[in-house]
């Protein structure tokens, strides 16, 4: 891990424990719901201060916590029209599987490539710092991810190219 | 698999089942190639005469440029009038081949390059060109050459699919083959960026003897002119120019060369669809090693031993 890494994730992970201290509230607007405040923002006195934590000006974490929720937001390294595409590639394929996911949001917020949205009701089912742990891992992995694929797409252009050339010779 | 193959591959099988003494049955098949190119294999008369008919988009232009004799150098006897809806038919008779297992492995191979040889009429001209600029162009200094033999011959264009084409341009020194294809979406755009450029940089790097391959967006000089290329620079339309040098266009190479340069386009996309079909399990994999970190902060269950009311507990019969 490389060094501005460590401290950036470690920033994320206490910020994200901090934030995940969430309660059961019902919706003070209409009976009998039960909404995810960040969301609906119908009331300025349950959502708290958003949080920027950025490593550079193109990766950055935007954690929003609410009383009964909290959404976090998650800007994904993107150097070049490769990595952009790959980018937007993975996270598409990741959203459209939210429903599995459980916490993950059907569309990032704008300005970002993906977002999760965590309620009560997903810390109170789940641990909560395995929750954190996830988050952590998906933030490495999906670099490391997308750095790789774009070295394969790399070395077969390579291949191809080469092997196309070679009766020529 | 990593390159494709000249030949029809199920014209060849189907064929050589029949050359060599397989049972004769009924044909009506119709067999699909590369390029919007279809066959149509019957038995129209009898099960022993199996006509094989070859659409082609283009085929009006590569008449033009002399595909007439390049088809009747290869099939000679065998052609047919065409069918009605098809370019140019063959009709083998199976109580008439020749003697001999090689002459009927020829055969065999030379159905199967029927696309291959009609497409190539354009090439040998081109070729032959090329010979006669340079030989005209041995008798002069490159200072005192009259304006024909240094300008070249006139660019041959193929309008192969409906939107793409390849221009085949000779010169004294070299002859130019330039595809136009077109990139139907972002990401084949981007693939395709990523792998043209490692044709560009292969000669520079393995390859020494290769032909110079460029690219670019806008229309490449030699085109300016020509009816029907797209000068608005799109970003989803690409020229790839490959520049043949006198060594590629020996005698001994040329056939081979032809065949080899034909697959380019088709070799291109089918890496970029390769690419992204590759990358797309990778990105499934990669989700379900996601989506097990996941179900990993849901605590389990703890099971709990289940007991009746007399002490007596349950188990599963192993």
């Amino acid at each position: 891990m490389s060094q501005s890494l460590r401290p950036y994730l470690q920033c994320v992970r206490s910020s994200l424990t901090a934030a995940l201290s969430l309660s059961n509230f019902a919706s003070q607007a209409s009976e009998r719901h039960n909404v995810p405040e960040i969301e609906a923002a119908s009331s300025p006195e349950v959502i708290l201060n958003p949080l920027t934590v950025s490593r550079n000006e193109n990766e950055r974490v935007y954690i929003e916590p609410s009383i009964n929720s909290v959404r976090i937001s998650i800007k994904i390294k993107q150097a070049d029209e490769i990595e952009h595409i790959l980018v937007h590639k993975f996270t598409r394929f990741l959203t459209q599987r939210a429903e599995s996911f459980y916490i993950l949001r059907r569309k990032p917020v704008k300005g970002y490539d993906i977002t999760f949205l965590i309620t009560n009701f997903h810390t109170e089912e789940m641990l909560k710092h395995k929750l954190v742990d996830f988050i952590i891992q998906f933030m490495e992995e999906v670099d490391k991810e997308i750095s790789e694929m774009k070295l394969f797409l790399n070395a077969r252009a390579r291949f191809v190219a080469e092997s196309f050339l070679t009766p020529f010779d | 698999m990593l390159l494709l193959d000249y030949q029809n591959v199920l014209i060849e099988s189907l064929l050589r089942e029949r050359v060599n003494g397989g049972a004769t049955a009924n044909i009506d098949q119709v067999v699909s190639d590369f390029d919007g190119v279809t066959f149509h294999i019957s038995t129209p008369e009898s099960k022993t005469k199996i006509l094989v008919s070859l659409h082609i988009k283009c085929y009006k232009e590569l008449v033009q440029y002399g595909a007439q004799s390049v088809l009747e150098r290869e099939y000679g006897p065998y052609i047919v009038d065409p069918e009605s809806g098809y370019d140019f038919s063959v009709l083998v008779d199976l109580e008439h081949l020749p003697e001999d297992q090689e002459g009927k492995d020829d055969l065999v191979r030379r159905i199967s390059l029927l696309k291959r040889n009609a497409m190539a009429a354009p090439f040998e001209q081109a070729f032959d060109e090329f010979h006669q600029l340079e030989e005209e162009a041995s008798k002069y200094t490159s200072e005192s050459a009259p304006q024909g033999v240094t300008e070249g011959g006139n660019v041959r264009a193929i309008h192969y699919r409906e939107e793409e084409a390849i221009y085949i341009k000779a010169n004294y020194d070299r002859v130019t083959v330039i595809f136009s294809t077109v990139f139907r979406e972002e990401t084949d755009r981007i693939f395709g960026k990523v792998f043209l450029q490692e044709f560009v940089d292969a000669r520079r790097r393995a390859i020494q003897n290769a032909p110079q391959v460029l690219f670019r967006n806008e229309a490449p000089l030699e085109l300016q002119g020509i009816p029907g290329v797209d000068t608005s620079g799109s970003a989803d339309i690409g020229y790839i120019t490959f520049v043949l040098f006198p060594r590629h266009l020996t005698k001994q190479r040329r056939e081979e060369v032809i065949s080899h340069i034909q697959t380019f386009r088709d070799y291109f996309h089918y890496h970029i669809k390769a690419s992204k079909a590759f990358i797309h399990s990778r990105m499934r994999k990669r989700t379900a090693d996601f989506l097990q970190v996941l179900r990993r902060a849901r605590p389990e269950a703890e099971e709990k031993e289940r007991k009746t009311a007399s002490g007596r507990t349950f188990r599963v019969q192993a």
